[in-house]
């Protein structure tokens, strides 16, 4: 690792007082009850490898591997010691010697990190899943999603999967007909899709396109685009996550665009911030084009109601929706009103859930690498919902979707789960 | 170091896999809020009496000390390992076993997160009122071996005041149950429950506790009134309580901590003090008292008074009171954290003392908390890379300790001794005091196993002042 890296991780580190608080925040802590499963565990545990104590195998990097990256250990900390940052350091570090192969199973890492760069293997892989799903897999009854016929290593048991679309979005014809926008274009927006909804949940990006239709906005999907690559530098490949951010950079910046929209929490926190941080090493000239293309990102939840001034119908419909906040953008970018502003809009009687900020248990890599905990933090999620007695669970983030589908599934809760623009 | 006999013993009290020998487990359990970690030789998960009666008996026999852990959220130093051998922690022992709505009371493990047994009990009417800083993060068990209070302290009392009974596993292994299960008396020779509370985790180890609940208040009221000076603040803190009003919560901040918090969110503060006052009960008598409230502080010259109904407001307030401790942190990185109590009615005096030391030592000095109860949090905050400024800061501790004797209060009121104060409490208590405590010490801990170098001064003291 670069001396400076060092020298700031071990800054960062040095500003925890131990006190403890992180703990009552951490959904890992929530359902593990251990110590070094916390926050402040995991602090002192990355403070002491950094400086150079010896002797830390296998559980460090276990407990390295269970942050969910969710980022609630922030709004808890009184001395504001940042720990995602930390953990992502700490699994970057890793990568330079033995340990990657167990911080993230190789072939995961490996598809992830690569998926801008060589895109025509992912391709290749969603693909075949695609065509293989239903050998493997069948309905799970509730009419969405699909289930293990029979146990498959990597997977788990009564795993519910989301069926897979037989043409990837960005491939369909009427999308690709939408690279640029028109000449004098009012609201020119540039819609980045993100593989959740290129290779899972292509519906959110009809969605997505058809509010923004009906706001007077003019669409425009570029081609080019790639992976955001946060799961590569989730998974400690920050060579990987500096390459996506210039490729998507460059596959926007030409289009002369009003926005950068995405229905991605996770992609929307890359865009805003992670693409300026990887980039910051870099000349002037980039930073700057990171700066300037940063500046023009939106949530889809916060373009419609901030910029284009969204309008509804105003019928009622059918069926109570509750919210989840996804935590890329309630704790990461700060969004929690202006999805609820819009579900407000939707026709449908809200109801609110408990601890609607807690995280679902998917990100920071989790879901690959211990899906147990993953569940079992979701399971909480699930219960929550369920108490809610609302028939609809909303979010903002596709990531969130897969899990709470999932969840809802496995722990017998009774509701539908969609993205917000999805009941617009 | 322990031998393998001793290990083989440890593995046969919990099982092979509740006895960590991993640095993982050894650094993330050298340390508590102190932040000065002992790393221990080895860490062990019970899961009940009977596992840390063995692991005691183990510890008698082959000599090597066990300290006991609930959340390592103390500020004293209570949870380490000073010594080395085994830290117990109580994380696996989580269970609320009852509620009991008919008695009022509760059963739980010791490593129960406080927080979420308050939660179990409202869901259920009822209330636990002790409520430290830390309720979200510290355990039953801590909470009993530390007594700790809270803001609510005023009206409700501190945890010794909510224990009704308790299994405890004695330093020899020895299993007993003190007090009642559910009784609210109980007057069967000493009252070894009270005995226990507070005793920092070296008499006994808290396996069950036995807790008392009330009914939950139907309403609650929070008020922020700000001074110009700290007389007319603690002046309106006495009229409240002369007026028969025994608020809920009754804080006190400093000018010096109010300007930090203004600057910190972005505002400005001319106030030299402020209260906040919280009310309880009653629908019609919250209601009552928070007019009788505003009445008093404006005669008390208040020049500022918000009331807070909606949850949102009172949220607010709060989170005010809350950015206190952050926003102190970005005055001086270290804070020296001590919480003198002194008669209510010494308020004035003790803060006017503060600002004293504050100028003979030449170091910043912020206090805040529970004017209710005279349990004040002085912070002498300093920058250890200021030449000489610890040192002035530990000389400026040792000033406040002797001006809240002078008033007639105590070194501490709810952090405990632990380390941290061990070398001070010859300045309170007198020799005979000191050594009836430590012949009970060796009454219940002859071998001197069950978190050693604690409360009297020893060693780890000595060494955490050097």
């Amino acid at each position: 690792m670069k001396d400076s890296i060092k020298k700031s991780l071990l800054e960062e580190a040095a500003k925890c007082v131990r006190c403890g608080a992180c703990k009552s925040a951490c959904p890992t802590f929530d359902v593990l009850r251990r110590e070094p499963s916390s926050p402040r565990g995991r602090v002192s545990l990355i403070e002491a490898r950094l400086r150079g104590v010896e002797g830390m195998k296998d559980a460090y990097v276990k407990h390295i591997k269970e942050c969910t990256l969710c980022g609630s250990c922030l709004s808890a900390c009184p001395k504001g010691v940042n720990v995602p940052q930390l953990v992502l350091g700490a699994r970057c570090s890793q990568s330079e010697d033995e340990l990657i192969p167990s911080v993230f199973p190789l072939a995961a890492k490996n598809l992830l990190g690569a998926e801008g760069l060589a895109p025509a293997l992912v391709k290749t892989v969603m693909k075949a899943a695609g065509k293989l799903q239903g050998v493997f897999l069948k309905g799970a009854g509730s009419g969405e999603g699909l289930v293990t016929r029979f146990s498959l290593p990597f997977v788990g048991d009564g795993r519910l999967l989301p069926e897979l679309p037989e043409v990837f979005f960005l491939d369909r014809p009427d999308i690709s007909a939408m690279k640029d926008v028109k000449k004098g274009a009012t609201s020119r927006v540039g819609f980045f899709v993100g593989c959740g909804i290129n290779y899972i949940l292509p519906s959110i990006g009809e969605a997505t396109i058809k509010a923004l239709d009906s706001s007077g906005a003019t669409v425009a999907v570029p081609a080019e685009q790639v992976c955001c690559g946060m799961p590569a530098l989730s998974s400690g490949d920050v060579q990987a996550a500096k390459e996506l951010a210039l490729r998507n950079i460059e596959a926007f910046e030409k289009l002369e665009l009003d926005y950068i929209v995405t229905s991605c929490a996770t992609c929307g926190h890359a865009l805003k911030s992670v693409f300026k941080d990887v980039l910051s090493g870099e000349g002037i000239e980039i930073r700057q084009k990171a700066e300037a293309f940063a500046s023009k990102v939106r949530d889809i939840t916060e373009l419609l109601t901030k910029e284009l001034n969204y309008e509804a119908k105003g019928e009622r419909k059918e069926g109570t929706v509750t919210y989840h906040d996804p935590c890329h953008l309630k704790k990461y970018q700060g969004i929690t009103e202006e999805p609820r502003e819009l579900l407000a809009k939707s026709g449908h009687v809200f109801k609110g859930m408990k601890n609607p900020c807690k995280c679902c248990g998917l990100g920071g890599g989790l879901i690959f690498t211990n899906y147990e905990l993953s569940m079992k933090i979701a399971e909480k999620k699930a219960m929550s919902i369920k108490a809610s007695g609302a028939d609809i669970v909303a979010t903002a983030c596709p990531g969130c979707i897969i899990q709470l589908k999932d969840a809802c599934h496995r722990y017998g809760v009774d509701a539908k789960v969609v993205h917000v623009v999805e009941l617009l | 170091m322990l031998t393998s006999a001793a290990i083989k013993e440890l593995k046969k009290a919990v099982g092979n896999e509740n006895v960590s020998f991993s640095k993982e487990d050894a650094i993330c359990y050298s340390y508590d809020a102190l932040a000065s970690p002992y790393l221990p030789d080895c860490v062990v998960f019970p899961v009940s009496a009977i596992d840390v009666s063995s692991v005691l008996k183990a510890a008698n026999r082959f000599g090597f000390p066990v300290v006991p852990r609930g959340g390592g959220s103390g500020f004293s130093g209570g949870s380490l390992p000073v010594e080395g051998g085994v830290v117990l922690s109580t994380e696996r022992m989580g269970r609320i076993v009852e509620i009991d709505k008919k008695n009022f009371t509760a059963e739980v493990e010791p490593g129960v997160i406080t927080a979420d047994l308050q939660d179990e009990a409202e869901r259920q009417g009822l209330f636990y009122p002790p409520d430290p800083t830390s309720v979200k993060f510290s355990t039953i068990g801590g909470n009993i071996a530390e007594c700790a209070g809270g803001p609510r302290a005023v009206k409700y009392g501190v945890t010794k005041d909510y224990v009704l009974g308790l299994e405890v596993v004695l330093p020899t292994g020895a299993i007993i149950l003190t007090g009642g299960k559910k009784t609210m008396k109980g007057v069967v020779g000493y009252d070894l429950t009270k005995l226990m509370v507070g005793s920092e985790g070296t008499l006994g180890i808290v396996t069950k506790a036995y807790l008392k609940l009330l009914p939950l208040p139907e309403a609650r009221r929070t008020m922020l009134v700000e001074f110009l000076d700290i007389e007319s603040a603690a002046r309106t803190a006495e009229a409240i309580i002369a007026s028969g009003i025994i608020p809920s919560m009754l804080e006190f901040i400093d000018g010096v901590s109010l300007k930090s918090v203004a600057e910190y969110i972005g505002t400005q503060s001319s106030a030299g003090a402020a209260l906040l006052v919280e009310t309880d009960g009653r629908k019609e008598c919250v209601e009552k008292d928070s007019i009788e409230i505003k009445k008093i502080s404006a005669e008390n010259k208040a020049y500022s008074f918000k009331d807070a109904s909606t949850k949102n407001e009172v949220r607010d307030l709060w989170s005010l009171r809350r950015a206190i401790s952050p926003s102190l942190n970005k005055l001086k990185p270290t804070k020296l954290n001590e919480d003198v109590v002194v008669p209510r009615s010494e308020l004035v005096s003790l803060v006017r003392g503060l600002e004293k030391i504050s100028e003979k030592r030449n170091v910043l000095i912020a206090s805040f908390g529970h004017a209710g109860d005279g349990n004040i949090h002085v912070n002498v905050m300093v920058d250890k890379k200021n030449a000489g400024e610890f040192e002035r800061g530990m000389e400026a501790v040792k000033d406040v300790f002797a001006l809240a004797l002078s008033l007639g209060g105590a070194i501490s009121g709810e952090h405990g001794i632990g380390i941290t104060k061990a070398p001070y409490i010859a300045m309170e208590l007198s020799a005979d005091a000191i050594e009836a405590m430590t012949a009970i010490k060796k009454a219940l801990d002859p071998n001197g196993i069950l978190n050693p170098g604690k409360i009297f001064p020893g060693r780890a003291g000595l060494k955490f002042h050097s």
